[in-house]
């Protein structure tokens, strides 16, 4: 039994929920059960299955008026997980990026990331497709940073441009777009 | 018989006496991992292997929303460690060599012990068995019950007592024992 890859919580998912949505008082989860068709079209499109063919995404109110939603989004590396948490606007445009959890390993890369500027380069993405979408759908990240953080720091926060890419994918494909 | 080490040299006693205490060591931490990680619960261990998989739901013909509302309670519950599939392919891949060299450096060991034959043999095959047992019971928890997070356990349990019985013979046959050289 003496072998787990150590995951470290960087942000609780409490405290990245009030960051993400500020203002609710009052939050639902919206499970999307894909279909098989819808769930093929996801993985052609940012190379990623959901946890049992399953979007979960979260939204909030303040009294009766919607302050957004978000995800949580899980990316497999080579180097163990990492968890992106990404907050939209009512509007649908990125409101904000948390990276929740890391290894122990890349907790320090993410941290340079993130202090070089890195969840600056997501604010107002909107899913591809529509104004102000992420070039190629790849959100630029990474690119943004480089230059101003080590290559590790650069890297991981390609991980994260991954997790951006497949939260605004699945939040333009099928927030919004599949009744309850 | 030529090794024994009762008798052996003062420097062979010193070499065994460090590597009993470094393994002792990184047992003490392997458990304190283990708790953080997965419990020393049946529950807890099955959480951690099980997870979802063993539902394997077969998707819906179109796709379909539940709504459920969540409280700020809700998110800041504790979350449950899971080692999927690939995580458990990697674990394997790297203990598992790691488990058969600490094994083999105790079973190295309790052939220097002064043991009858039939109880060396036993003692061997623990030390071996229970880690192949540890691995089997994760396995067989993701793949098929998390009855078998119980197999996990009692190997766990297994391979710290098979160190103890280990360890408590070879300090007391070098140091302590009279017959010692």
């Amino acid at each position: 039994m003496l072998h787990i890859t150590p995951i470290v919580v960087l942000v609780k998912r409490s405290d990245a929920v009030q960051a993400l949505l500020p203002g609710a008082d009052a939050y639902v989860a919206r499970e999307v059960h894909l279909s098989g068709t819808d769930a093929h079209r996801l993985h052609e499109t940012v190379d990623w299955s959901p946890e049992d063919g399953v979007l979960v995404f979260y939204g909030g109110t303040a009294g009766s008026t919607s302050v957004g939603a978000l995800e949580f989004v899980r990316v497999d590396t080579p180097h163990g997980p990492i968890e992106v948490a990404v907050g939209f606007t009512p509007q649908g445009a990125v409101r904000g990026v948390v990276v929740t959890k890391a290894t122990v390993e890349m907790k320090p890369w993410v941290l340079e990331a993130v202090a070089a500027g890195l969840t600056d380069h997501y604010r107002g993405l909107r899913p591809g497709g529509a104004p102000g979408g992420a070039p190629g759908g790849v959100p630029g990240g990474a690119a943004g940073i480089a230059g101003r953080a080590g290559n590790l720091a650069v890297y991981v926060a390609g991980e994260v441009d991954k997790g951006v890419a497949r939260a605004l994918a699945a939040y333009g494909a099928f927030y919004n777009h599949v009744r309850a | 018989m030529l090794y024994d080490l009762r008798r052996a040299d003062v420097r062979v006693k010193w070499l065994v006496t460090g590597l009993l205490a470094t393994l002792g060591l990184s047992y003490v931490f392997g458990a304190a991992m283990v708790a953080l990680y997965a419990g020393f619960t049946p529950q807890s261990v099955a959480a951690t292997y099980a997870g979802a998989e063993m539902s394997m739901p077969m998707p819906p013909e179109t796709t379909m929303v539940v709504q459920r509302p969540m409280s700020m309670a809700d998110f800041a519950g504790p979350e449950v460690h899971t080692v999927d599939t690939k995580l458990l392919i990697q674990d394997t891949h790297v203990h598992v060599p790691m488990y058969g060299l600490i094994a083999a450096a105790l079973g190295v060991v309790v052939v220097g012990l002064s043991l009858p034959r039939r109880w060396a043999l036993g003692l061997i095959g623990l030390l071996f068995a229970a880690p192949w047992l540890d691995f089997a019971g994760m396995w067989l928890t993701k793949l098929v019950s998390p009855r078998f997070a119980i197999v996990t356990i009692a190997a766990g349990w297994a391979m710290g007592v098979a160190y103890l019985i280990v360890a408590a013979l070879a300090i007391h046959q070098m140091w302590l024992s009279r017959e010692r050289g």
